[in-house]
């Protein structure tokens, strides 16, 4: 027996029906896991249902746009917040990890709270999916990590929540997205807190700057290489940057900059992970772009670990 | 057939829900401090692995130890589950000289029908800091892999079942033979 993602969708849909007697937001990134919850919210709801996307400004190249043509296309009732700068301001000088996912959960609450109020919503639809609460432990379970939209929550919350995906991992989710129709269904995963984990250490603009590039040019030479048959699509692939300082030579000039990590793994549901055997040729000509194209990065690695012992991302 | 799924806290134990809902069972994670007498009715047992000591620390198993003593279906332990297994009934689990996450190789030295249908070696997932050290008296062992001498066990009479290795994870190899063959003897325990 496999999942049968049209028998979920009608029971979910009549499930948030009965969960949810008056108006809800839903948090939406954009991703397949919110946008599915989205879809399945929207059914149930209607116009009781408004999406609210949050430019944290630690998002991927041009994907506040890109969501908000899901969200048209899907016609979702959504709104659209830029709040890079009150992200920038809650994390300057913070470089712990799980201080950085915390920072950011509650930060999304505020956002949310704040919109709920006028448009009257008592809950808060969220695309948490199994590993989300798995990782995030409780009780006997160690924390791997806080995913912010479970352990990355403020002890006191005014809306109620409602999460449809909870018992799902990707694979499941992608397969419910494709069921709706819905565009996304086979894009990558990436992670609530956006690109503020993939830079170890303090973030700041310009290193969200560097990781956003280092990550466009990882994105397009590997879908590249995979659509002409060079490599299988992992299942996910991005950059990192690392706030390690090596010596280069650039131009007979002695420099001194940072390093970007490219990771790049197989997986089917995120809870195991082997390392993507990636071409040398394609990881030669993502290292020569990010060095060349990249300003302030003279090295780039690639990450040789698999999951366990490693976590997909670094933090 | 309904069998449930005992959480011990692994990062896993969500997967073996999963593995044996695909399989076509009808299946529950049950939190540890379940009274076996809820559990009647059921057709087996998992006990999920857990956090690192989990399965050296009697405290943190809750009843498993009287879901091996009293539970009268199959029982099939993963990693905590299996070092517990192990300690309860008389064997013993400590540290690992070298504990073992992520890939490995294990090789089955004595047929069994958990195995049936399987090569002699193949590909699996492990996640452990502790590992059985005795094995307790009326137990066999199936299986190791080069840092750990019990990847598999099983009682010689009782259908209890112990493996370290992880068959739930997507990654190991004929993960789902072995539930399988784990289900049959649920359907039909000797």
């Amino acid at each position: 027996m496999m999942f049968d993602a049209k028998a979920f969708i009608a029971e979910q849909v009549g499930t948030i029906r009965k969960a949810v007697p008056g108006k809800a937001i839903i948090a939406c990134s954009g991703g397949v896991d919110s946008t599915t919850a989205a879809v399945l919210a929207s059914r149930a709801l209607g116009d009781r249902l408004l999406a609210v996307y949050v430019d944290t400004g630690l998002m991927r190249k041009d994907e506040t746009a890109d969501v908000s043509k899901t969200l048209n296309e899907l016609a979702v009732q959504h709104r659209i917040l830029l709040a890079a700068d009150e992200f920038f301001d809650a994390l300057r000088g913070i470089t712990d990890p799980e201080r950085k996912r915390i920072i950011i959960g509650n930060k999304f609450i505020e956002l949310f709270e704040r919109e709920a109020s006028p448009f009257g919503a008592e809950y808060l639809v969220q695309g948490t999916i199994a590993p989300d609460w798995i990782e995030s432990g409780g009780q006997l379970r160690d924390r791997i990590k806080t995913h912010h939209n479970v352990a990355g929550l403020p002890e006191r919350m005014k809306l109620r929540l409602c999460e449809p995906l909870r018992d799902l991992y990707k694979d499941e989710v992608r397969a419910t997205a494709r069921a709706l129709g819905i565009r996304v269904a086979e894009r990558q995963p990436f992670p609530g807190p956006g690109l503020a984990v993939r830079i170890v250490g303090e973030v700041t603009p310009e290193r969200v700057a560097i990781v956003r590039e280092a990550s466009a040019i990882v994105e397009t030479e590997i879908q590249a290489a995979a659509a002409s048959g060079a490599m299988v699509l992992p299942w996910q692939y991005f950059a990192v940057f690392l706030p390690v300082q090596t010596v280069g030579v650039h131009g007979d000039l002695r420099v001194y900059g940072h390093t970007v990590a490219v990771r790049a793994v197989h997986s089917v549901d995120g809870m195991s992970a082997t390392y993507s055997k990636i071409p040398h040729d394609v990881l030669d000509r993502i290292s020569v772009r990010i060095t060349n194209e990249v300003k302030g990065v003279n090295r780039v690695v690639y990450d040789l670990s698999n999951k366990p012992p490693a976590t997909i991302e670094w933090e | 057939m309904r069998v449930s799924v005992i959480d011990n806290g692994g990062q896993w134990t969500h997967r073996e829900w999963r593995v044996l809902k695909y399989l076509g069972v009808e299946t529950k994670i049950v939190p540890n401090d379940t009274p076996v007498s809820q559990l009647n009715g059921l057709d087996g047992l998992v006990l999920s692995g857990g956090a690192p000591r989990v399965g050296i620390d009697p405290e943190k198993m809750g009843r498993n130890g009287e879901y091996l003593d009293a539970f009268y279906a199959p029982i099939l332990g993963i990693c905590a589950g299996h070092q517990f297994m192990a300690k309860h009934l008389g064997g013993d689990a400590a540290p690992a000289k070298v504990p073992e996450f992520g890939k490995s190789v294990v090789e089955i030295h004595q047929p069994d029908v958990l195995f049936q249908g399987l090569p002699n070696r193949f590909e699996v997932w492990e996640s452990h800091n502790d590992e059985v050290t005795i094995l307790p008296r009326d137990f066999v062992a199936l299986a190791s892999s080069q840092n750990c001498d019990v990847q598999a066990m099983r009682h010689r009479d009782r259908p209890l079942f112990g493996l370290q290795f992880h068959p739930e994870v997507e990654d190991t190899q004929f993960g789902a033979d072995i539930f399988r063959n784990f289900l049959k003897l649920c359907e039909n325990p000797k």
